[in-house]
């Protein structure tokens, strides 16, 4: 198979994917006003989307720079605490709730990652735990937050579930976007390098922190919003909710089943968990233990994800961030056949 | 004084703790994110089985150890050995996967209530809980008793670790993999057996956080916070060094005491893997 000229990796883009993509959204934004998506719907959606969001943000991080976190919850928490405060003790609106969270996020990101960048591998995956769960200790004995006791998001009027629902599908594109544009640039290919061998990217010149860095505040920020629009939607956080090493679980399942390294990997996976979740949910107690053997199974035999083993066995990339433009490779195949 | 008194007895846990997993981080080059539940089991087997049968905790060990030692051996060469080929980070998720199944699976059998192993023994024997000490300090007992445990217990691993046949073909494993499999050692029996010890180190410290706090299926995670960061401090593979880790958390555990015991522990430990992440005693 590693024999082929890599000119025959089928690469799908430009135009027709853009007009998929664009009817793909108008359907989803354009349904939900009309009715066919009944607010059930819109409810597994509004779930969908924002886990979609964790794992596009996650899997920047894991998938291309190969910084894994585990402590994605730090985010979600500290925007889910952001909102209620500032809707709650400061009486303002839930925008404002958003906006704060996301700066606190990026802020406490930046800081964090003075810290986190001078570790690497497994020790950088445990050390991102220890400051959620740190957090979560801390947060519980604040006062300022109600400790332990929690807080609950006070807006009036509260928005009903169809607004949330486009947010969280703004959040989503936004991030696909963000991501996708990011990988494009001279700075995704240095992280790309980087993530395979971080030593000779940065003697070929890749400035490996101010790219890490990039990613690290990106991931949070996207994070953060999307933690907000969650509590948003749920109304009340607790310490031991929001701070929950469950959230990386999740996020780690669904970009490990999609197919880490792949732009639609985190897409496919926010679906499938979803949907999975939602069917054991009458199996209390089962579906943390069927997802976990599900995750297990599929390190085993399918290492690239559904995503990742598809594009190897039929030989084609969907919003491919590799630089091989189609028209080179077609005069190639044009050559060869001459 | 007391706190200080107080921190060493508990140190003694702590560096039970750390010393599966420094075996696993050192040998099999494995993050075990796992190692908690592994704990979590030995508590639930020990408080059970000692219940059953009507005996001190101490003597589930008998069961117990011997049982996570042939569960570890089976879960390294049925599962992680295969998945260790496809690199470390792999191992790492499968090891997350694994955590999140056991403690689930432990929420099923046992109920999310809080357990605690029966420490009746204890005052039967000596007739009290703390012995005072001159100075109006005091000990107790049972942490005494825990930190021999500790104590034995890591003496009989090092003891092992460089008399043995079997322990010096780990540690040269350990040191350096590729000339070891060149002399004749099997890699792969080798990191079963380590996982073997860590399971049986794991039943061991289950059973004295069963009979020092109150545990629930999800208390996992926490010790293995601990565990990883008597490993950090104490520098990978260190089994001295894992005794002084245990030693700085205990202290730091009781100074803070129930609301900041945690965040202290927590704040050592980010403190010392940005500042020093090779640990204190590393080779």
């Amino acid at each position: 198979m590693d024999n082929k000229p890599r000119g025959t990796v089928k690469v799908f883009g430009g135009t027709p994917l853009i007009i998929i993509c664009v009817i793909a959204i108008a359907l989803l934004a354009i349904l939900p006003m009309t009715g066919v998506i009944t607010s059930n719907g819109q409810r597994y959606l509004l779930k969908i989307f924002l886990y979609c969001a964790l794992g596009i943000a996650w899997n920047l991080m894991s998938g291309y720079t190969g910084m894994t976190s585990l402590g994605q919850q730090s985010f979600i928490g500290i925007a889910g605490y952001a909102l209620c405060v500032v809707t709650t003790t400061y009486h303002l609106g839930y925008a404002m709730g958003f906006f704060v969270g996301a700066v606190i996020a990026g802020v406490i990101s930046l800081g964090l990652a003075v810290i986190l960048f001078r570790m690497r591998g497994m020790y950088f995956a445990i050390a991102t735990w220890v400051v959620a769960e740190a957090l979560k200790t801390w947060f519980t004995s604040w006062s300022y937050v109600n400790m332990g006791g929690g807080m609950s998001v006070t807006v009036s009027p509260y928005p009903r579930t169809g607004s949330i629902y486009y947010m969280a599908l703004v959040l989503v594109i936004a991030a696909f976007i963000v991501v996708y544009f990011l990988l494009k640039s001279k700075i995704g290919l240095g992280l790309t390098a980087m993530r395979d061998d971080a030593d000779a990217a940065s003697s070929v010149g890749v400035n490996i922190f101010k790219s890490k860095l990039l990613c690290f505040v990106i991931c949070a920020v996207i994070t953060a919003v999307a933690g907000a629009i969650f509590y948003l939607n749920k109304g009340t956080i607790y310490p031991s909710a929001g701070f929950d090493i469950g959230w990386t679980v999740s996020i780690v399942f669904i970009v490990i089943i999609g197919g880490i390294g792949t732009m639609l990997g985190p897409i496919l996976g926010a679906f499938i968990y979803v949907i999975l979740e939602e069917t054991l949910s009458h199996y209390p107690g089962w579906s943390n233990i069927i997802l976990g053997i599900i995750a297990i199974l599929v390190i085993l035999f399918l290492p690239d994800g559904i995503i990742g083993t598809l594009q190897k066995k039929l030989n084609f990339e969907i919003f491919s961030q590799r630089r091989f433009s189609e028209s080179k490779a077609k005069k190639k195949i044009a050559a060869k056949s001459e | 004084m007391q706190i200080v008194i107080s921190g060493i007895l508990l140190g003694g846990i702590y560096a039970l703790l750390g010393v599966g997993m420094t075996m696993i981080f050192g040998i099999v080059k494995l993050t075990n994110l796992a190692h908690g539940e592994f704990v979590i089991i030995g508590s639930y087997l020990s408080t059970i089985l000692a219940k059953a049968m009507g005996v001190s905790p101490i003597w589930s060990l008998i069961i117990t150890v011997p049982l996570l030692f042939v569960v570890g051996i089976v879960l390294q060469y049925g599962l992680i050995n295969r998945v260790m080929l496809k690199g470390s980070e792999p191992a790492l998720l499968v090891t997350f996967g694994l955590s999140i199944i056991l403690q689930d699976a432990m929420l099923l059998l046992f109920s999310a209530d809080a357990q605690h192993a029966n420490i009746s023994f204890i005052k039967n024997i000596f007739g009290r809980e703390n012995i005072s000490l001159p100075g109006g300090l005091y000990v107790s007992i049972l942490d005494v008793l825990i930190l021999i445990i500790s104590l034995v217990t890591i003496g009989v691993l090092t003891i092992f670790l460089r008399k043995t046949y079997l322990g010096k073909s780990i540690r040269a494993t350990s040191d350096d993999t590729q000339a070891a499999s060149l002399m004749g050692v099997s890699v792969k029996k080798t990191y079963a057996i380590a996982m073997g010890i860590a399971m049986a180190t794991a039943a061991i410290a289950g059973m004295c956080v069963a009979m020092r706090w109150t545990f629930y299926p999800s208390s996992g995670g926490s010790y293995l916070l601990i565990a990883f960061g008597v490993v950090v401090i104490g520098g990978m593979g260190s089994i001295p060094g894992t005794l002084v880790a245990g030693l700085i958390f205990g202290i730091a555990q009781v100074a803070g005491g129930a609301n900041y015991g945690m965040l202290i522990s927590y704040i050592i430990l980010i403190a010392m893997l940005a500042i020093r992440p090779q640990g204190l005693f590393s080779k």
